[in-house]
């Protein structure tokens, strides 16, 4: 990973998660892409009007990543790069090959649009070639924390949820019957059974 | 603002690695210890932390005019809740590892003035250009305890289901 030298990708079925972006549940992935100059100008509008979009939570709509970020370098301290880079920084449930089907074939117009401006991209679909390049593009090494390491995404959403509808039920609980509560408490229960 | 997402921050650091440092740097951060153990884990609002080195770019193929790096950087970045200046004052105060991993670049202060320190990452810091969560404003301590909680409510049920209505409120009030 994070070779200079030109040649052929590394089919994604040897990409193994390395030692530095593996906790847990979860996996860290890391790439640094160049992005072509001339689409600089594209790329810092569309993330400045990403956020009043729904464009922002199109990546985390399958709930099996809990933070992601992309940050536009144009230049490092020292270097004279030709090209500016897109780093994006990822934390998913598990290892990432699960979910590039997802980003292939769901959201393959979003991932053309943001790495499609670099030179040599894989415009998805099919996800085969999208997972050969993230593996070759996996910036891996260095360490790792997550507070939460243990728990899926969907693991905390719903326990955030649970925790907003019984802070609800506890407040008004002393001030309600045992039948009114009984009723309530088996009104919770069903509502919130798929998150228990 | 970029960075920020709900009461979430994305804080994102490049620093120039000195000539020479890279594979003492690259084996100190192999080297820390994970998990509870790490050194991010004294910092109760930091949900993730990253610290890795970059040595290559990755050239993409053909249509790509070779861009190799001269040096090595450090990238550091960290996910949390709250401002940056109080999260940069709890590394200075909680994270002497940041002597270690930062102490390999160029330019880097120390943690012994703190105003410096700020500085310094600060100078680093690059403006993240997204940043989502799907909990923007869930802190970690909402985390645990809502994942605490839950697990109380579902023993709670699994222990209540016979009784009566009676039972049950009092059981209810007595433990929640």
């Amino acid at each position: 990973m994070g070779s200079a030298g030109a040649g052929p990708q590394p089919p994604a079925s040897e990409y193994a998660a390395s030692r530095g972006n593996v906790l847990g549940r979860m996996t860290a992935l890391t790439l640094m892409t160049p992005v072509r100059r001339q689409w600089l100008w594209f790329l810092r509008l569309g993330f400045r009007l990403a956020p009043y979009s729904p464009l922002r939570d199109h990546i985390i709509q399958f709930n099996f990543i809990k933070y992601v970020r992309w940050v536009l370098v144009d230049g490092l301290d020292g270097e004279d790069l030709k090209y500016p880079y897109l780093h994006f920084e990822s934390n998913f449930d598990g290892p990432w090959e699960h979910y590039i089907d997802a980003f292939a074939y769901v959201i393959a117009k979003d991932i053309r649009l943001t790495w499609g401006r670099g030179p040599d991209f894989p415009h998805p679909p099919p996800a085969e070639p999208l997972k050969d390049w993230i593996a070759a593009n996996s910036m891996d090494g260095g360490t790792y924390y997550c507070a939460h390491a243990e728990h899926s995404t969907r693991d905390l959403q719903n326990a955030l949820a649970v925790r907003d509808a019984f802070q609800d039920l506890r407040a008004r609980a002393a001030s309600l019957t045992p039948d009114e509560f009984q009723a309530a408490w088996q009104r919770f229960l069903t509502h919130e059974q798929t998150r228990l | 603002m970029s960075n920020e997402n709900g009461t979430a921050y994305a804080l994102t650091t490049y620093a120039r690695v000195e000539t020479g440092h890279e594979d003492a740097l690259d084996a100190y951060l192999a080297a820390l210890p994970t998990g509870a153990d790490s050194p991010f884990a004294r910092l109760d609002g930091v949900h993730l932390a990253r610290v890795q080195v970059f040595r290559k770019l990755v050239h993409q193929g053909p249509h790509q005019r070779p861009d190799p790096l001269r040096h090595a950087h450090l990238v550091v970045s960290t996910t949390f809740n709250g401002g940056l200046d109080e999260h940069l004052e709890a590394l200075a105060e909680h994270v002497p590892e940041c002597d270690e991993w930062w102490g390999h670049c160029v330019r880097y202060p120390g943690r012994g003035d703190r105003a410096a320190f700020v500085a310094y990452v600060r100078s680093i810091q690059r403006r993240t250009s997204l940043f989502s969560t799907p909990f923007p404003t869930a802190t970690v301590d909402d985390v645990r305890q809502s994942i605490a909680l839950r697990a109380q409510v579902i023993d709670f049920a699994a222990a209540t289901q016979h009784l009566s209505a009676d039972d049950l409120h009092r059981r209810f009030l007595e433990t929640f």
